[in-house]
């Protein structure tokens, strides 16, 4: 299968210092890559240097055989990424609708051509044209995620970032947010996740690469690292015990 | 009474036109801009020359110079404020505070200090129920509406409007949304420009053309915008006309020359009471 994603030794970091040292990693086309490791092991600063929110000190970003680097975020976004943060991943004070008209108007490969196209976001999402009236900010914490997700997918991306996608939602929730993921991929979306609730997240992916200090330490397939004890307590914290 | 509370809606809408550039840029950009008092006098001028010069009808002057205010603004944010962007909302309000001081003794440099007014015919005043109006008012009146509703329709309807405020709202989620902040920018001050100079003709028509005209205005301005709500457009035009009548009513209890201190004491208790205004969102500083 060839590669939607290459990174090659990406450093990038604020400030003085390195966060990532030299990040390789590839992910497979319509595959679903969760990164797993411990806080402050750069995940969510490897999200955002792909998403081009902060720039790459060295090493190359390849989608799709294209080169990336020198791209700022908006033209990522036409190349095909799209990136949703942890937090803060709506614009709160705009309606549900606008959020998802901003999404339409500007993440389209082609502007106008893609606002009239049925992108088909409400049939995945069925819940929100309940909500289009309300401010996003007044979504409860998982209508918020399908909002901020439903967004992500309005200019048919390539590539998809999740970051921590179930940060803070209920067991139910999480279940029902890794069934989306798992529906969007199934349409030929590939998928790199960022994930604490790595057991969940693992038994929908493909590959796995734990990322700590800023590097590699380990890529294997998801069923590997599902089965590797000694990796699980080093890097899976509490959720260990459940193994 | 009622003959002052109108005076005062008639300040107010007035107001609301600087406030409203001063909310939009501050939402945009995060820094008040001080420069918005001399911004509106060099508008006002602008159109002096064309009207009283030229000849030209105030009409198609102060088109005119919205336009050149606008287009000027966008150079002026490209000269001052762009390459002091990353360096936080001191700096620029700073800079602001110097480019004010620029742009009105250039304003005096060009026409010195006398009052001027502009080339308009002299109307009779008509009165209903016992309150006098004068043409200028009710121009005053329908121009500051038109372009509150305008500019109402372009910040919720129209793609830019949208995006101007997905920018205000969270910016580097606005990126990852595909939203080219530099076209925004441009965008925001162009409109604060066109804002900025409405609001410049409509204060020499309602008082005289003269350098500190605009900066008279400031206090009231950024009451009325720190009242309503830094960031939000209706905000800005409630909170000027609350300023508006207030500050004109107060005239019947304190000495006219007192009034000025309505609008610091409205932004002193807002401050200390509800800090994100009427209208606005708290801050949220990430």
């Amino acid at each position: 299968m060839s590669n939607i994603l290459r990174v090659t030794a990406l450093h990038a970091g604020y400030g003085a210092g390195d966060i990532l040292k030299g990040v390789d990693l590839e992910l497979a086309a319509g595959s679903i890559l969760t990164i797993i490791g411990p806080n402050g092991s750069g995940k969510s600063t490897l999200a955002k240097t792909l998403a081009g929110l902060l720039p790459a000190r060295a090493g190359t970003i390849e989608l799709d055989g294209r080169s990336l680097n020198g791209l700022g975020a908006p033209k990522r976004v036409l190349a095909g990424i799209s990136y949703v943060p942890q937090e803060y991943n709506v614009f709160r004070n705009l309606t549900v609708l606008e959020n998802l008209k901003i999404a339409r108007e500007f993440m389209g490969a082609n502007g106008k051509a893609a606002r009239g196209r049925d992108d088909g976001l409400e049939e995945l999402f069925p819940e929100l044209p309940k909500h289009y009236r309300i401010a996003a900010g007044n979504l409860s914490g998982g209508q918020r995620q399908m909002l901020a997700f439903a967004c992500a997918l309005a200019g048919r991306p390539k590539l998809l970032i999740l970051d921590e996608p179930s940060a803070g939602l209920s067991p139910i929730l999480t279940r029902e947010v890794f069934e989306r993921v798992e529906r969007v991929n199934r349409s030929g979306v590939s998928i790199l996740m960022i994930e604490q609730n790595a057991i969940e997240a693992l038994r929908i992916s493909q590959s796995c690469v734990v990322l700590n200090g800023g590097r590699v330490r380990a890529c294997a397939s998801a069923r590997e690292v599902l089965g590797m004890k000694d990796l699980n307590s080093i890097y899976l914290g509490d959720a260990s015990n459940r193994i | 009474m009622l003959q002052t509370a109108f005076n005062g809606v008639v300040t107010g809408v007035i107001m609301a036109l600087p406030a409203l550039a001063v909310t939009l840029l501050f939402g945009v950009l995060k820094f008040p801009n001080f420069a918005v008092g001399a911004m509106m006098t060099v508008a006002a001028y602008l159109a002096f020359a064309l009207n009283a010069q030229l000849g030209w009808p105030l009409a198609a002057a102060t088109v005119a110079a919205a336009v050149a205010m606008g287009a000027l603004c966008i150079g002026i944010d490209q000269l001052t404020f762009r390459p002091l962007r990353e360096r936080g909302a001191i700096t620029l309000m700073v800079a602001s505070l110097g480019l004010g001081f620029i742009l009105e003794n250039v304003a005096r440099f060009a026409y010195g200090n006398t009052a001027r007014s502009f080339a308009i015919e002299l109307a009779r005043p008509f009165r209903f129920a016992d309150v006098r109006m004068n043409h200028e008012q009710m121009i005053t009146i329908a121009v500051s509406s038109a372009a509150m509703i305008a500019m109402w329709v372009l910040l919720t309807r129209l793609p830019m409007g949208r995006a101007m405020r997905a920018v205000a709202d969270n910016p580097s989620l606005a990126l990852v949304r595909g939203i080219e902040s530099p076209r925004v920018i441009r965008w925001t001050w162009f409109l604060a420009g066109v804002l900025l100079a409405l609001g410049g003709v409509l204060i020499g028509m309602d008082r005289a053309l003269e350098p500190p005209m605009g900066s008279n205005y400031l206090i009231s301005v950024f009451g009325a915008a720190i009242l309503g709500g830094l960031g939000s457009p209706l905000g800005a035009f409630v909170g000027a006309l609350v300023i508006g009548v207030v500050s004109e009513l107060s005239t019947l209890v304190i000495a006219p020359n007192y009034r000025i201190g309505i609008p610091l004491l409205a932004i002193a208790v807002i401050l200390v009471f509800r800090p994100q205004g009427l209208f606005g969102q708290p801050y949220i500083r990430r």
